[in-house]
């Protein structure tokens, strides 16, 4: 993840590269294991040690993926990153007390990944649900590492060019969408035993009566609900961000290395400086 | 920062105590139990340890109502699809429809609501009692990155100055005739008037924010010296490492096989 310009004297970057590439492995792994290990387990009549193996995991994962890649963080990414975990909270919060059928808690992140880089939409993700859990409370932190996986994807879908046509951005987030799905589905399953929300406990309820595990339930649930509100998510985001003046847009290196958003966009501000949107 | 977060100002032994011993305390907790299966292990936590701690910290009041509001839903919710839609129950003590109330149902719920509780409560208790600032100077000193400290300190400062701003951007957009009431879909199109202009603005601030901290250094120092000193007695050091390592215990024991 060379995505973002790291700073000119770094001594410790083999350090905080193993960090970023044990942390996948460690997500991968316990991923893996959940879903392989799992009929076996459950048929023995009991949770096993997957909730422990879920839990651990993805935490572990989630904790060494967020240290590698905060010291690749130069500072102007730094001072972006706690605006975006409040527009994942604030937002976040109004999609819930409009009563909208979808969580709308990743824009920031979403933001952040598209505008900085993989490395920075992990760090979003991963401390947003550390700022939930201090200020409204910790039923969210098992999912850091779903928050996490957005990050990067936001970040690689921005870097392959998803971002630099409008209709394109939908994609990216629905793929995104499957994605965080199928990772979140064994938190969901095996540290909530389905019951994340009432909404979606209903829907596990009926996969379940319907003789699927509890894995496979909320596996679907997720695949009901995440690709949408993820489509959403990155639509939003792509709205935001074609409406923000290039000038705002092209101060960040990634945007410019990877060109993101497609036009040419000077390295020094050539145009005369336009205040206003 | 103490009106945003749930820490409560109070004096207490709990309080005075080092974060990370807390956190420590915390983290060995909820690997206990998530190792052991068995129900009543959680229950007795909460019921020892937890709550006691909670009244110590004279925060039971306020754990209780967060209890009811954020954990309780949970549970019933949980006890509900468990109970009556686990797939693979055969002891069925009553039916209706493709409902099928199960002991095994019932005893899986048990299972995933106890360790819940004491996971949630136990978080609860300690973000009740430690000052979030006190949290991360604690942090910075045992070796965590002074970046992480600043972007969560930054977030929670943020967060007040944010909802004025949204609040007289909704005000300016009703203004110019901008409706919030109506279907879900009417709802949901308001929301992108309101998150533009606030995006936009809080994107300007990053360039003068970034601007004011290189000047100051900013991360230019790997251990710059701490303004909150929090104090680390030797005692609470090797209470850590005995909590952590009895806690890893436990979790070897139980993939070994001794505790089943």
């Amino acid at each position: 993840m060379s995505s973002t310009t790291p700073a000119a004297v770094d001594p410790n970057r083999t350090r905080n590269r193993i960090f970023v590439a044990l942390g996948a492995a460690v997500i991968v792994a316990t991923y893996l294991y959940l879903i392989l290990a799992q009929p076996t387990e459950l048929a023995e009549g009991g949770l096993g040690t997957s909730a422990l193996i879920a839990l651990a995991g993805y935490l572990i994962g989630a904790a060494l993926i967020a240290v590698g890649a905060i010291h690749r963080l130069p500072t102007a990414t730094l001072s972006l990153i706690p605006i975006a975990i409040v527009i994942n909270i604030a937002v976040g919060q109004l999609a819930a007390t409009l009563g909208l059928p979808v969580y709308l808690d990743s824009i920031g992140t979403v933001l952040v990944g598209v505008l900085a880089g993989p490395a920075a939409g992990a760090v979003t993700g991963a401390l947003t649900n550390v700022i939930w859990g201090l200020t409204i409370g910790p039923i969210a932190l098992p999912f850091a590492v779903t928050a996490v996986v957005i990050g990067v994807l936001a970040g690689y879908a921005a870097r392959l060019g998803m971002f630099r046509r409008f209709y394109l951005a939908p994609v990216a987030g629905f793929v995104t969408g499957i994605v965080a799905a199928l990772v979140s589905a064994p938190i969901a399953a095996f540290i909530f035993g389905g019951a994340t929300s009432g909404g979606t406990g209903a829907l596990v309820a009926a996969f379940q009566a319907f003789g699927n595990s509890l894995l496979a339930s909320t596996t679907l649930q997720g695949l009901l609900s995440d690709p949408l509100d993820k489509t959403i998510t990155f639509t939003v985001v792509v709205l935001i961000l074609f409406a923000l003046p290039g000038r705002l847009r092209s101060r960040f290196p990634f945007v410019r290395q990877y060109n993101v958003f497609g036009k040419v966009t000077p390295v020094a501000p050539a145009e005369p400086a336009a205040p206003k949107a | 920062m103490t009106t945003t977060t749930l820490y409560l100002e109070r004096t207490s032994a709990l309080h005075r105590l080092n974060p990370v011993t807390k956190l420590v305390a915390l983290l060995s907790i909820i690997l206990a139990v998530f190792a052991v299966p068995h129900w009543w292990i959680p229950i007795g936590i909460v019921v020892v340890v937890i709550v006691p701690a909670a009244v110590l910290g004279r925060v039971g009041g306020r754990l209780l109502r967060l209890f009811l509001i954020l954990l309780l839903p949970l549970l019933v919710v949980l006890f509900i699809i468990q109970g009556l839609f686990y797939p693979d129950g055969s002891t069925v003590l009553w039916e209706w429809g493709l409902a099928q109330l199960t002991t095994e149902g019932l005893l899986f719920a048990l299972t995933i609501g106890s360790r819940l509780t004491a996971l949630v409560l136990g978080s609860l208790v300690f973000v009740l009692t430690t000052d979030p600032a006190r949290l991360m100077s604690a942090l910075t000193q045992v070796g965590m990155s002074p970046k992480i400290a600043y972007v969560i300190s930054a977030s929670l400062q943020i967060i007040p100055a944010f909802q004025a701003r949204a609040q007289s951007i909704l005000l300016a957009q009703q203004a110019r005739g901008l409706a919030i009431v109506g279907s879900p879909l009417k709802r949901a199109r308001a929301l992108l008037p309101l998150l533009g202009p606030l995006i936009l603005g809080m994107i300007t601030d990053v360039d003068e924010r970034s601007t004011a901290m290189e000047a100051r250094a900013f991360g230019a120092t790997p251990k710059p010296t701490s303004l909150i000193v929090v104090p680390d007695p030797l005692g609470e050091r090797i209470a850590r490492w005995v909590l952590f390592l009895s806690a890893i215990a436990v979790v070897v024991l139980v993939v070994v096989g001794v505790i089943a």
